[in-house]
Order: structure tokens, then C-alpha cells, then sequence
């Protein structure tokens, strides 16, 4: 694929320039941008978990691990030793890629529910060793990133619309990468193995080469986001960071309702959910405890049946097909070997 | 290499499930430029006997060897890379993919994304499928696909194809165009080992044929030979009386598929 | 079990039970067979519970991510039968069985039914969304409360020389044979059952032999979660019931259903056994945090080397 310049990629552009000017229309300060800074960085997450989820319909319910694993060494490299989290955040990258390649050793036979059962144990694994490694990790209390003021070369400002821009360049980023392998020879390969993993092999597609490839720029990426996620809340606890719902679901969640496997699907999905979500909790929370958590949950199930393969399916098709999603019944394969 | 030099040679090889085999020990070699027909009866071990020679079906025992070198217990992109590979019963193709994408990617085994994009279109074209090079593969017809599923083997370049079943669902003259291109593709030096149920392609086509039942290869030669050996029209007729009541025979078509 | 003497040496007199709460040894001769027997009897239940999610699965091909939220639906409604009908939780759990079970056939018939031939993608998200929304439609109904029932054979207990047996443990283990004895006879004698065993092996035939398989499906499914719902019911005499507790059971139960395959119903009994077992032991050697570690670390190698499950077939 040349870089064809097609409406939805031009759309793209121009949110990207529109996210960028954000913080001159908005409280640089305010309650606005802290929700779109999160919606960007929400949608960084799906694009990352998108790469894995997406393009080689792995269903993985672990990236929490992944997210968790950024923000741990980031934190713990700049509170215990004063290393500059801008370098923990590659540390964090290289650690979680590290993880992903040594859990895909166990796992890239497995497919469908088997893989999300086993990425859902190994991000409870780390949320288990984060409670109870205390001495390591500060235990169930979590870690606290003191207010230093603005030091830019220690990843922190005083302004929000900083960290605004730090996570849109990184949504950038990922968007960016996630393209690159999507029209990539790599892409071709994943969607090969998506589809038929058995033909890919035949076909001289080294199968476990390329998920291996997918799952380490993921987990890497979506460590990144963990690191920055860190110093943009200053705290976070191991129930929060690995959470099944809050982080896992909700990255893969994005990604579905906006469009499995699509570019824009992510961005689409996080600017649907996550201030919906805000708003929800604005609203609903005074109400009463779980109202706002219910609804999420019950947005999900009505995306999943509604339109399984997300908002991207109202697109137009040229422009979806590109990586029409996994997320289309294929025939069932008895009835197709009924005539043999 | 030169023309006496076996390209393929299959040695003893046995394929078993929990306690059935398969593949019971079959030894055959193909000399390069070979058109060999691999037929019998239904059950009999023919996907089972590709799969185990592209790699996706492990040996209990037995070695393959291409080329002179061994290449039984490499994964099937490594036979593939060697020079081996296989096209499936079912067509099993990408379905979320254009039928140039498909071809694509296999080309990718040897080529950059630029030239496995010509080299796809070159192969496709040599098929008499470049119309259709566009189209999704959910929209083709069955003769179609197992024409597609053809395409995207040869675009991995191999030495030795394993057709399997290719022509099953062609009109007469398309088996001919395709037969045409498989004699044309043998004459710059393909080698093929073919599954098919058309007697009349495998008559015309083969310079020789393998027939396996039960597992073991029980008679080879050529067309004629074949024809006339005693024990290939029993292995054909008995086939009729057990094929009502013969579990065992789903039971294997069934274990190659897993 | 090669450590077993040196691990003896480094226990502490009194050791926690798996299930907390109070529930101290007491002063052990036979620590191991002490915490084999915890293990067995905490073991029939997760037997109990699993078997729930593994019928769901062999029947419907879906894995239940939700499954133990309804195993919190159970326990409540026992504790609302035993505070406000003053019923024990061992009869409540018929109650918890009869009504999860409606609420389980409703939710298949109304939403899983919809998902049945949409790929995993689907299906996985589609029961994460309904965990989510029951965990949190407990925590608006109920609070976020810890709420246990008082009965008065929670701290008795039977002697066999220096073994302990608790009562409530004994008894829950008790419930779970005897409703595993009665599904065994369901799936085995009455037409039902084996028109949900006829559609989980192949529902075209079923079909075509006048068995309803939608009707079916939600009958297989609202007995799956009512399973499970029961077997949270009866532990009610010793774990406390909040809207997270389903988060507790989840790994043990996955543990559990892996170990014995996916789908089969005695895998699951089975495989609840060893994993009680493991628990319990594996308190002896480790601090009690890192108790589900060893299951985690169980539940992975089983996926990765034998999906199929360790005991069934094996």
C-alpha cells in the first residue's frame, strides 16, 4: 500500500490536527482536557490492543498486564533510583515485550476462548505479585509520584495540556505503527493467520514468527501507555492498573465498538465511550454505586449485539474493507465438509 | 541435479492416530519433472499422506527428503521455503482477502511486498485468473477457489506441488486449460503429486501413478499398469461393500483434518 | 510431595484454612492430612460450582466469563432466604438453584442465543459485558456489604483422632455430592438430559431426532449457572457474600474446568478436587497471597501443553 491519501485518512489528518488545537479553546487547567487527554490515551490503548486483537484476532484479556507493567517500571525506576521516567518508559517497552514473547511461548497455539483464559490469568498473576511483592512494588497501597513542579526531562508539567499533547503524539505514534503493519507484509501475514492459520503455514508464513512480532509491539506500546498513564495520575494501585474491566475490557471494548481491526475503529470508540463514560459517572454516580459501571457493561452488550463489527461498519466499504473485520460469522465448517 | 536424482523421496513414513494408522509405512520417490497420480480409495491416507509430507502432520515414523535433504519435522513454512508445499481439499483460502491478497501472501515467502504484489498477478494471469485477481474469495465459485488455492501454492515457487483434488467440480474443458498448465509448468521443471478423483485427468495426466489403501502403498506404475493390477480393482471394488458400514475410514479422513 | 517433612518443620502451629475466616486448626499431629481433607472438602464444592461452567461450554461451546457472578446471585438470594425465611443456606440453595435458574434460561434465551454461531470475539465480550453488569447490579441492589448468615453448626465441628472436621465444610461438601449424584442421574435417565447430551454432541442430529435445541440450549444453560449458584449457596455457612466475590471464584473455577477439560462434566467434579487439594496444601509452603499463584501457574502450563484437559482422556 502507497500512502493513498483516501477520505477516511484525510478525516484522520484532520482530527489530529483539530485534537491538537484543543487546548487554546478549552481550560488548559480544566475537567475538559483531563477527559480528553484520558479519551486519547484510551484510544492509544485499544489501537495497541487493536494490533493483537485486531489484525491477528488474538483475544486477549491480559493486556492489563502489559499497562501495569509500564507504569510499575517507570514509577519504581524513577522513585527508587531517579532515573527520568522518559527512560523508564522504554525500560517499561522493553520489559513488557520481554513478558509478551515469554507468554506466547505457552500460548500461540491457543486460540479463541483458550488464549483470552490464559492472557486473563497471566494479568492476575501480575496483579497477585504486585499485592503481595510489597517490598518491591509497595503492596496493595500502590505508588504515589510526588508533585515535583514543572521538569520537563522528568516527565513532569504543571500544565494538563502538556501531558495533553505528550499522549495525542502518542496516539500518533501508535496509529502510525499499527498502519505501518496493517499495510505491511506483516499485515498481509496476520490476516493470514487469522483466517487460516493451518493454509498461512502451507502457504510459508512463519505463523509463530508473526503473532510473536504482533504481541511484542503491542505489550510494548501498551506499556508505553502505562508508563505515561502513571505520571499523568501521579498514583495507582495493583487492583487499578491489572483490573479485568477497568483496563483489559475496556481497551479491547474500544476497540470492538469502534471497529475491530479498522484504524480509526480505536479513536472512534474511545471518543464514544470515554466521555460517555465521564458523563455517566458525572451524572449516575450520586445516584448510586455500580450505575455508571452497569451502564458500561450494558453499552457493551448492546455493541456486541447490535453491530459486532463496531461503529466502522456504517462506514463506507471502501474505505472499512481494508481490514474487514474478524468479527464476521464464517461458515460453518460442518456444513461445508457435508459434500466431500 | 541431474534427471535420475529423486526431488522428492518419501522413506517409509507412518502416520498413527491413538492406535490407527493412516500412514503405514510408504516409501516412494519423484524424480523432478514427474507428474505422479496418488489415488485410492476414500479413507484411505491421501490427505493425511500430504499433510505429513508438508509438515502439518507429525511422522510417527519415517523421514522425508527433498531435494536430498531431509525436511520431515520442519514446520510447513520451512518445507514451504525449501520447495514443498500442498493445496487443501476444502480450499482453504484466506476468506477475508481478495484473491490477489491471497496469492500476495504466499508470494511474500520470497519477495518483497512490491514484486509479491507483480509476482502475484504474474502467477494469477498465467491461470487464466487475472479478472478476477480483484475479487473477494467469499464471492467465487468452488471451481474457482481450488483454482485460487492452486495460484497462491505456486506463488511460494515450490520444486514439488501437492495438488489435492484441484479439479474436483471443473467442467471438462476447464480440466483441460488446467491440465494444459500443469503440463506446462512440469515442463519448466515442476514436479507434481496429484490427488484426483477424475479418473479420465488422472489417465491423461500422470506418467505414473501411486495407490494407497488403508495406509499402505499397494501398487505404482504407470496409468496402464495400474489399471490392470488385480489387487487395485479389488482395493476399488471391496471399497463399495465396506464403504457403507466403515467407521474407520471417516474415522481417518476425520484425524487428518485435526 | 518430597518436602513434605521439612515443610512440616516450618509451619506454624496454628495454620489459616483456605477459606479464612476464623476457621483455625487445631493443634495439628498430621498437618498434611489435616489440609488434605480441607482440600477435599473445599474441593467437592469448586467440583460443584466448575461443573456448572463446564456444561455451559460443552453444550453451548461458550465459555461463561460471567459464570461466577452468578455463583454471587446464589449466595444472595440463600442469605435473603435465611434473614428474611429463616431457611439455612443449605435448603436455600434449592431456592438459589430455582431461581438462578430462571434467570439463566431468560439471559440465554435473550442474549447468549443471539451470539451462539458469532465468532469467540463476540461471545468473550458479550459475557465480560454481562459480568460487569450483574457484579454491579448486585452492588446497587445490595451494597457493597459484606454479608454472612449465623447457623448454629458453623463452629462445630467432628473430631477423628487428630483430624478436625469442620461441620459446615463437611456439610456443604455433602450438598455438592448429592447434587452432583442428582445431575448425573438428570443427564443420564430423563429425557431432558439427554436431549442436552444429544445437542452437545452434535446439534444437526438432535435436531433431526425432534429435540428442541433452542429450548435446549437455555435449559443447559440455566442449569449450568443454577449449578454453580448452588454451590455458592451452601459455602454461605463459611464465606461472606459481597458483589465482588464472584473476582474470588473466577480463577479457581477456570482452574478447575481447564483441569478437567473444557466441557466435561466428571473432568470438572474431578478437577475440583485436585484443585481443593492444591489450595489447601499449597498453603503449608507458601504465604496465603500467593495461594492462587500456584493455581494460576497450574491453570497456564495446563492450557498451554493440554488444552484438551489433563483428565479427561488421560
Amino acid at each position: 500500500m502507497r500512502a493513498k491519501l483516501t477520505p477516511g485518512l484525510v478525516l484522520l489528518l484532520l482530527f489530529f490536527v483539530a485534537a491538537a488545537l484543543l487546548p487554546f479553546y478549552v481550560d488548559p487547567r480544566g475537567h475538559v482536557l483531563r477527559v480528553a487527554a484520558m479519551a486519547l490515551l484510551f484510544a492509544a490503548l485499544a489501537q495497541s490492543w487493536n494490533i493483537v486483537g485486531g489484525l491477528a484476532n488474538q483475544i486477549s484479556l491480559g493486556h492489563a498486564a502489559f499497562f501495569g507493567i509500564g507504569a510499575y517500571t517507570s514509577t519504581l525506576l524513577y522513585l527508587r533510583l531517579g532515573i527520568s521516567p522518559w527512560l523508564g518508559l522504554v525500560a517499561g517497552a522493553a520489559l513488557a515485550g520481554l513478558a509478551a514473547a515469554l507468554l506466547s511461548l505457552p500460548t500461540f497455539r491457543l486460540k479463541g476462548h483458550y488464549f483470552a483464559l490464559a492472557t486473563l490469568a497471566f494479568a492476575e498473576v501480575m496483579r497477585v505479585i504486585a499485592n503481595s511483592w510489597a517490598g518491591l512494588t509497595g503492596g496493595p497501597v500502590g505508588l504515589s509520584i510526588p508533585f515535583v513542579g514543572s521538569q520537563p526531562l522528568n516527565f513532569a508539567f504543571r500544565a494538563v495540556s502538556s501531558y495533553y499533547w505528550i499522549i495525542l503524539g502518542l496516539l500518533v505514534l501508535v496509529c502510525l505503527v499499527f498502519r505501518l503493519l496493517a499495510s505491511g507484509a506483516i499485515g498481509y501475514r496476520l490476516r493470514a493467520v487469522r483466517e487460516n492459520e493451518a493454509a498461512a503455514e502451507v502457504a510459508g508464513v512463519d505463523t509463530f514468527r508473526v503473532k510473536l512480532t504482533a504481541s511484542v509491539i503491542s505489550a510494548a506500546l501498551t506499556a508505553v501507555c502505562g508508563s505515561v498513564f502513571a505520571q499523568f495520575t501521579f498514583f495507582f494501585d495493583p487492583d487499578s492498573i491489572f483490573s479485568l474491566a477497568g483496563v483489559s475490557v475496556r481497551m479491547a471494548m474500544i476497540a470492538i465498538v469502534g471497529g475491530l481491526g479498522t484504524l480509526a475503529g480505536p479513536i472512534i470508540g474511545a471518543l464514544f465511550l470515554i466521555p460517555l463514560e465521564e458523563a455517566a459517572n458525572a451524572v449516575l454516580s450520586s445516584k448510586a454505586a455500580g450505575l455508571s459501571q452497569l451502564v458500561f457493561g450494558a453499552i457493551l452488550i448492546a455493541a456486541i449485539l447490535i453491530q459486532p463489527r463496531g461503529i466502522m461498519a456504517y462506514w463506507p466499504k471502501r474505505w472499512s474493507r481494508r481490514a474487514a473485520p474478524a468479527a464476521v460469522p464464517h461458515t460453518e465448517p460442518a456444513l461445508a465438509k457435508g459434500s466431500q | 541435479m541431474n534427471a535420475h536424482t529423486p526431488v522428492l523421496e518419501a522413506q517409509a513414513i507412518a502416520v498413527t492416530f491413538g492406535g490407527l494408522k493412516a500412514v503405514d509405512g510408504i516409501s516412494f520417490t519423484l524424480k523432478a519433472g514427474e507428474i505422479v497420480g496418488l489415488i485410492g480409495p476414500n479413507g484411505a491416507g491421501k490427505t493425511t499422506l500430504f499433510n505429513s509430507l508438508v509438515g502439518l502432520q507429525h511422522l510417527t515414523s519415517g523421514q522425508v527428503l527433498l531435494g536430498g535433504e531431509k525436511v520431515s519435522g520442519l514446520k510447513p513454512h520451512r518445507v514451504a521455503g525449501r520447495g514443498m508445499t500442498k493445496t487443501f481439499q476444502n480450499a482453504a483460502l484466506f476468506p477475508d482477502m481478495s484473491v490477489l491478497e491471497n496469492v500476495l501472501t504466499a508470494a511474500l515467502l520470497r519477495h518483497d511486498l512490491a514484486s509479491a504484489r507483480a509476482r502475484a498477478r504474474a502467477v494469477l494471469e498465467r491461470l487464466g485468473l487475472g479478472p478476477i485477481a480483484e475479487t473477494d474469495v467469499a464471492d467465487l465459485t468452488f471451481p474457482q477457489k481450488a483454482l485460487v488455492e492452486m495460484a497462491r501454492a505456486l506463488a511460494t515457487e515450490p520444486k514439488v506441488l501437492l495438488l489435492d483434488e484441484v479439479m474436483a467440480a471443473l467442467t471438462p474443458s476447464e480440466m483441460d486449460e488446467v491440465m494444459a498448465v500443469i503440463r506446462s509448468l512440469r515442463d519448466e521443471g515442476l514436479t507434481f503429486l496429484v490427488v484426483e478423483h477424475h479418473m479420465r485427468a488422472i489417465m491423461a495426466l500422470c506418467d505414473r501413478l501411486l495407490v494407497v489403501n488403508f495406509g499402505r502403498l499397494i501398487a505404482q506404475g504407470t496409468p496402464a499398469e495400474v489399471a490392470n493390477d488385480p489387487v487395485v480393482i479389488e482395493a476399488y471394488l471391496g471399497q463399495g461393500a465396506a464403504h457403507g458400514a466403515a467407521p474407520g475410514g471417516t474415522t481417518a479422513a476425520g484425524g487428518a483434518h485435526a | 510431595m518430597g518436602r513434605q517433612a521439612g515443610a512440616l518443620n516450618r509451619i506454624p502451629v496454628a495454620a489459616p484454612s483456605p477459606a479464612g475466616e476464623g476457621f483455625l486448626l487445631p493443634i495439628p499431629v498430621d498437618i498434611m492430612l489435616q489440609s488434605l481433607i480441607d482440600g477435599i472438602l473445599l474441593g467437592g464444592v469448586y467440583g460443584v460450582i466448575a461443573t456448572g461452567l463446564s456444561l455451559v461450554f460443552g453444550v453451548l461451546g461458550v465459555v461463561n466469563f460471567a459464570q461466577a457472578e452468578f455463583l454471587m446471585l446464589g449466595m444472595y438470594v440463600a442469605w435473603f432466604a435465611w434473614r428474611y425465611l429463616g431457611l439455612d443456606p443449605l435448603l436455600g440453595s434449592v431456592l438459589s438453584f430455582v431461581v438462578v435458574f430462571v434467570v439463566g434460561y431468560l439471559v440465554q434465551r435473550l442474549l447468549i442465543a443471539r451470539v451462539l454461531k458469532a465468532p469467540p470475539a463476540a461471545q468473550v465480550f458479550l459475557t465480560v459485558g454481562l459480568l460487569i453488569v450483574l457484579e454491579n447490579a448486585a452492588l446497587m441492589l445490595f451494597g457493597s456489604d459484606f454479608r454472612s448468615v449465623s447457623v448454629p453448626y458453623q463452629v462445630q465441628g467432628f473430631r477423628l483422632g487428630d483430624i478436625f472436621v469442620g461441620a459446615p465444610y463437611l456439610y456443604a461438601f455433602a450438598a455438592a455430592l448429592f447434587l452432583s449424584a442428582a445431575l448425573w442421574l438428570f443427564l443420564d435417565r430423563s429425557w431432558t438430559g439427554r436431549a442436552i447430551r444429544a445437542v452437545a454432541q452434535d446439534p444437526m442430529a438432535a435436531t433431526l431426532t425432534g429435540v428442541d435445541t433452542r429450548l435446549t440450549y437455555g435449559v443447559a444453560f440455566g442449569l449450568g449457572v443454577a449449578l454453580t449458584a448452588f454451590g455458592g449457596a451452601v459455602i454461605l455457612p463459611y464465606i461472606t457474600v459481597s458483589p465482588t466475590i464472584g473476582g474470588q471464584f473466577v480463577v479457581v473455577m477456570f482452574t478447575v474446568v481447564v483441569l478437567g477439560g473444557l466441557g466435561s462434566v466428571a473432568g470438572a467434579l474431578a478437577g475440583g478436587l485436585v484443585v481443593g487439594i492444591v489450595q489447601s496444601v499449597s498453603t503449608l509452603f507458601f504465604p496465603i497471597q500467593l495461594q492462587n499463584l500456584c493455581l494460576f501457574v497450574i491453570f497456564i502450563a495446563v492450557l498451554a501443553l493440554r488444552p484438551q484437559g489433563l483428565i479427561k482422556g488421560a
